[in-house]
């Protein structure tokens, strides 16, 4: 592993006139990594990117590339290169003279300039449009064109701002599995900003989970979604099924209806209040295991989704849970539970989050 | 093979009867309004017809057409003082384009971006050319360029003219700045640019329509200035405007009927050069003054 970051946040805080963005910010991106900030819109997540990328500058703290200090250089002296939300493509340039715009910034010569353009035309599939105008692409067209000018840099570190947030679904699946494959062809590290935790998760050797200018949790997609380290982390990542209540003895009593049982938890003393947190897809509806924790509800709605099924489950008065299981046990309909049925339910005791 | 043919498919729907009188009452013209347009677009360019005609006057009449000639243009050809005072309107009217195009330009960029209230001032003054009288701004011009000991000469319409002009251009580019994406201006600093090559590279190209379009718009308006340019006009050589005003105090030649004809024909092709212009570069809008978008 390299021992010096690609880039580091140190203590960057970022204040606008009425508000501030970023607060105090500390984080290290390995070189080589899928790096993503997630967020939900207005956390900081995008601002923190102005400022690897030198397009703001921070109130205070440094940024650092490959361990040198850029936080007093322009963006023109940075080796980073972005790819823009907009795309930002320049209208009145061919396809091939915006990806060779930076080249030719740096002076490269034309032989080499014609050679890189064809080669990022035909990593990002577009050699057949190189002499076409932007304005006459379809959206997932000019995404990679933005792509392409971006890469053919080399850059040592690529900054994305929710790059695909404009495509459709079909298209933005199609953009992750291959966005992912480009950065491990060409090994340089890509900071990704979405606010999309799918996308995070699909795409990120590791994740920083952000809220109001602050990080919130950092960590492999595996570790924010399994082991969110705050509320919020927990609740942002997917479903969650935050519940609150009092610890006490391996159980968390809700404020109404059953005790939870939660298994011991060492350094959660008796008569805490904490939050619980069981994932829709970790709670069983049929062929329980022994040592399971155990529970009984209602059915309130009962939502199919093709390959899985979404159950409204009440536990109590207040509390529903959303329990989440795949169309193969009861794969017909009328195997199917339906509203006002009471169901037996339960969950491995190491699967229930509990943060004090 | 035989072709069938499927008439309902493909024939277009005729109006029924009924359809036909209850389209007709709304459709109806009121022939009034038809009238008073009609009468309008005479009283409007009856006279410059009559003055595009008697340029082909081969009599020196100004009442009787004798028959078709080129007498007159011939006439205005050979005359020194009209030539070389197309000359001086033409020159004034070039530099007056590229000063106040430059200028008006880097106004644009500077008032879409600074958004401070002097900025926003400065917006608003900016307007006041536009709607000032321009006999009060030549006389201004004038009593300016006497008070400052400035001898009246070609140099100070030129100056005039570019101050004039200057509301026209950014009033144009300020919508078309407006609208630019400030991530594009990025991407190119993003890409090694510094911020004047950023400017130079990507945001000029991105205005060029509007920028062409704008230049020819200032080009005609000063070369059909008159009230400007005749007080803040030297002696020798004068713009042609100014001359022909002159000419006239002694008595209409039919020569100024053919420079007026000339005049018009190029003000017309201009204009339309002007609103044809962003169609070139495949996008509408452009001089939104005149199209009224």
């Amino acid at each position: 592993m390299d021992a010096t970051p690609a880039v580091r946040l140190d203590g960057v805080s970022k204040r606008f006139a009425d508000s501030s963005a970023v607060h105090r910010l500390d984080l290290d991106i390995e070189a080589g990594h899928f790096f993503s900030l997630l967020g939900p819109s207005g956390c900081g997540k995008t601002t923190s990117l102005r400022m690897i990328g030198g397009f703001s500058d921070p109130s205070e703290g440094s940024v650092l590339l490959a361990g040198e200090d850029v936080t007093a250089l322009p963006p023109n002296r940075r080796n980073v290169n972005t790819v823009f939300q907009s795309y930002a493509l320049f209208d009145h340039l061919s396809v091939a003279d915006n990806v060779a715009f930076g080249l030719k910034r740096q002076g490269v010569a034309k032989a080499e300039i014609r050679q890189r353009v064809g080669e990022m035309l035909d990593l990002v599939q577009l050699a057949g449009l190189a002499d076409r105008r932007p304005r006459t692409l379809s959206g997932g067209q000019r995404q990679r064109v933005a792509l392409a000018r971006a890469l053919v840099n080399r850059p040592a570190v690529l900054l994305l701002d929710e790059p695909l947030a404009a495509l459709d679904l079909k298209l933005r699946r199609q953009m992750q599995v291959e966005l992912k494959q480009i950065q491990r062809e060409v090994g340089i590290t890509f900071v990704f900003v979405t606010h999309d935790q799918d996308e995070a998760l699909t795409m990120s050797d590791r994740i920083a989970v952000m809220n109001e200018g602050r990080i919130e949790q950092c960590g492999t997609p595996e570790d924010v979604y399994e082991h969110p380290a705050t509320r919020f982390v927990a609740s942002f990542m997917g479903t969650s099924n935050l519940m609150t209540g009092t610890y006490r003895a391996g159980e968390v009593a809700l404020e109404q209806g059953p005790a939870l049982p939660v298994g011991a938890r060492t350094g959660i003393a008796d008569g805490t209040a904490v939050s619980v947190s069981v994932r829709p897809e970790k709670i069983w509806l049929s062929d329980f295991e022994p040592g399971m924790s155990m529970l009984r509800g209602v059915i309130r709605e009962t939502v199919y989704s093709g390959p899985t099924t979404t159950y409204l489950i009440e536990l109590a008065p207040g509390v529903t849970l959303s329990v989440l299981e795949q169309n193969t046990a009861r794969a017909r309909m009328e195997d199917r539970w339906s509203g006002g049925e009471t169901v037996e339910f339960g969950w491995r005791p190491e699967h229930c989050l509990v943060l004090a | 093979m035989t072709i069938v043919k499927l008439p309902s498919a493909t024939a277009p729907s005729r109006p029924t009867a009924r359809n036909r009188t209850r389209r007709g009452r709304a459709d109806r013209k009121p022939r009034i309004l038809i009238a008073v347009t009609g009468l309008f677009f005479a009283l409007l360019y009856l006279p410059i017809a009559v003055v595009a005609l008697f340029s082909f006057n081969s009599k020196k009449s100004l009442t009787v057409f004798g028959g078709f000639s080129l007498r007159w243009y011939r006439a205005f050809v050979h005359d020194d003082v009209l030539i070389s005072s197309l000359g001086t309107s033409l020159r004034i009217s070039l530099v007056a384009m590229a000063g106040s195009v430059v200028l008006g330009v880097a106004l644009a960029l500077g008032l879409v971006r600074c958004r401070t209230r002097l900025g926003s001032l400065a917006g608003l003054i900016m307007l006041v050319p536009l709607i000032t009288p321009e006999i009060v701004t030549g006389v201004a011009s004038m009593l300016l360029f006497k008070g400052l000991g400035v001898a009246l000469s070609t140099g100070t319409v030129m100056l005039a003219e570019i101050t004039f002009s200057i509301s026209y251009v950014t009033v144009i580019l300020r919508s078309r700045v407006a609208a630019l994406n400030p991530e594009v201006e990025e991407a190119a600093m993003d890409l090694g640019a510094t911020r004047w090559q950023a400017v130079r590279l990507v945001t000029l190209p991105a205005l060029l329509p509007a920028v062409l379009a704008s230049a020819v718009l200032i080009f005609a308006l000063v070369f059909d200035d008159f009230v400007l340019a005749y007080f803040t006009t030297g002696v020798d050589p004068q713009p042609l405007s100014v001359r022909i005003y002159s000419a006239i105090r002694f008595g209409v030649q039919p020569t100024i009927n053919a420079v007026g004809t000339l005049m018009l024909a190029g003000s017309i092709a201009l204009i339309a050069l002007a609103l044809f212009i962003p169609r070139l570069f495949g996008r509408r809008g452009g001089l939104d003054i005149l199209s009224g978008e």
